[in-house]
């Protein structure tokens, strides 16, 4: 973990309210890690660390002023990272996940056996190379659908990750999970997780969690 | 006496116990104030446990941590002095965590006991507010740790903060950290988030506190916790006579600004 200084390259809009932010900087990481970002809000926010166009990169959901400025104002950002755990299993596997873990499953892909499915709720503004899915309904059945694989990752809202759980029930599937984070280093205990073996932290133990691991209630 | 070079530390909560050092240039660091410690272990509150906005922090971890008997058994080992806290939900609990806390208590440069957390259902709130109750407590603490430099943490809420400083200075404690969160509401959406507010907002109130203590009593050894974020408000707790200047939510923010308030401490303290 290093304190980082980031120059940003550019930013490509992928659909509505999704970005992937280029850096001229390159971050050793592993990939499921993410880094904290200074904004102008109080807080650093975490993003999960990965690849575009052969560069270090992070796919940037605009929520609120912070985000807004990281894609829109923003020169040189500061943060610390990597943090939390890589993460690499063996077989084939198949990532589901939002707009904002794109930069991610292209970190994946170089190291794994991955098949991708990104589900968005507005159309794509950009060609991808995955299979895809616009809207619920097309999400739920391109779900219905998938062949089998040794395990599965989801990185999505809470909305998906529930909806996976349901579909991939008695199957290997883990969950990168968010939480809101006040340090990203285990400091600060906002970001907790209850697990079957008790109280986990997203930024130490994760952010990825065996889906039998979590409580789901 | 308490003497901390630069009169900086990081302060309980935000600091966790430590992981913060890892981040930043040790030299710059006065002391860690590690997290609060209860009696027994505290799983903390379901989230969201945290919220920020452009003037605030509010959060509502509830104390999650590892218990007495975990921590004494596993002091942590810091390249810079530490301060231990502790908390209770009762008399009880309090004087147990004491008693408990005796077998490491060699190890640290000062125990503070928090006597205001706003995140858990007691947490020493209702202790202050019973003033007869507390100072008995005071004492009793006193004399269960007698070698140690004993330091109280107060919020404005329950108490006035005059009023505590002097039951502090009488039961013979040795300092008083000033202040605490004080209780706020947020909503992230249409979820309440009811917990501590801290950050920028905090400083107007904890710069007052200060100031009135140590006009009563300059002899009080004062940490001030409150909003502190750049030099400048370093500067501020200065100029109302703090002793101790503490770094709190600022961490989640930049934690490279403790190296420029320590640099600072360092030199208008030489």
């Amino acid at each position: 973990m290093e304190r980082l200084l980031l120059t940003k390259k550019k930013t490509i809009r992928v659909n509505e309210d999704t970005w992937i932010v280029l850096f001229e900087e390159r971050i050793d990481f592993s990939p499921g890690q993410f880094v904290m970002l200074e904004t102008p809000k109080l807080v650093r926010k975490p993003f999960v660390l990965g690849y575009w166009e052969d560069h270090t990169a992070i796919s940037v959901q605009v929520k609120g002023k912070g985000t807004k400025w990281i894609v829109e104002e923003a020169e040189k950002i500061k943060g610390h990272g990597p943090l939390g755990n890589g993460f690499e299993k063996p077989g084939k596997g198949l990532l589901i996940i939002s707009p904002t873990c794109l930069t991610m499953a292209e970190a994946l892909r170089k190291k794994m056996n991955v098949d991708v499915l990104v589900g968005s709720r507005t159309p794509f503004q950009i060609p991808l190379e995955h299979e895809t899915a616009v809207g619920d309904e097309e999400f739920l059945r391109k779900l219905s659908s998938t062949g089998e694989y040794d395990w599965y990752l989801v990185s999505g809202s809470r909305g998906m990750e529930k909806v996976c759980w349901e579909h991939l029930r008695g199957k290997e599937v883990y969950f990168s999970l968010e939480e809101y984070m006040g340090c990203g280093i285990g400091a600060c205990k906002s970001c907790a997780v209850f697990t079957k073996e008790g109280v986990k932290h997203v930024c130490t133990d994760g952010p990825i969690f065996r889906g039998d691991e979590l409580c789901w209630s | 006496m308490l003497e901390l070079k630069p009169p900086l530390v990081l302060l309980s909560g935000p600091a966790g116990f430590g992981e913060y050092l890892k981040l930043m240039d040790h030299r710059y660091v006065g002391g860690v104030l590690l997290k609060t410690v209860t009696l027994h272990p505290k799983e903390g509150n379901p989230t969201p446990r945290m919220a920020d906005s452009d003037f605030y922090v509010i959060n509502r971890i509830g104390l999650e941590n590892p218990g007495i008997h975990a921590f004494v058994e596993n002091v942590p080992e810091l390249p810079v002095p530490m301060i231990a806290s502790l908390g209770g939900d009762s008399f009880e609990e309090y004087l147990e965590v004491a008693r408990v806390f005796k077998k490491v208590a060699d190890r640290f440069h000062a125990v503070e006991f928090n006597f205001s957390c706003p995140n858990v259902k007691e947490g020493g709130l209702s202790i202050v507010k019973n003033a007869e109750e507390w100072k008995k407590l005071l004492n009793t603490l006193r004399k269960e740790l007698p070698d140690s430099f004993l330091i109280a943490k107060v919020g404005v809420e329950g108490i006035f903060v005059e009023d505590a400083a002097e039951f502090v200075m009488k039961t013979g404690w040795d300092g008083i950290t000033l202040v605490n969160t004080v209780r706020g509401l947020h909503f992230e959406k249409d979820t309440m988030i009811l917990g501590g507010l801290s950050g920028p907002v905090l400083k107007p109130i904890a710069l007052r506190a200060v100031y009135e203590v140590k006009k009563r009593f300059p002899e009080l050894f004062v940490i001030a916790s409150g909003g502190v974020y750049s030099v400048k408000d370093a500067e501020e707790f200065l100029k109302v006579g703090a002793d101790v200047i503490g770094v709190g939510s600022a961490l989640f923010k930049d934690p490279g600004v403790v190296e420029e308030i320590g640099k600072y401490l360092l030199e208008v303290k030489r």
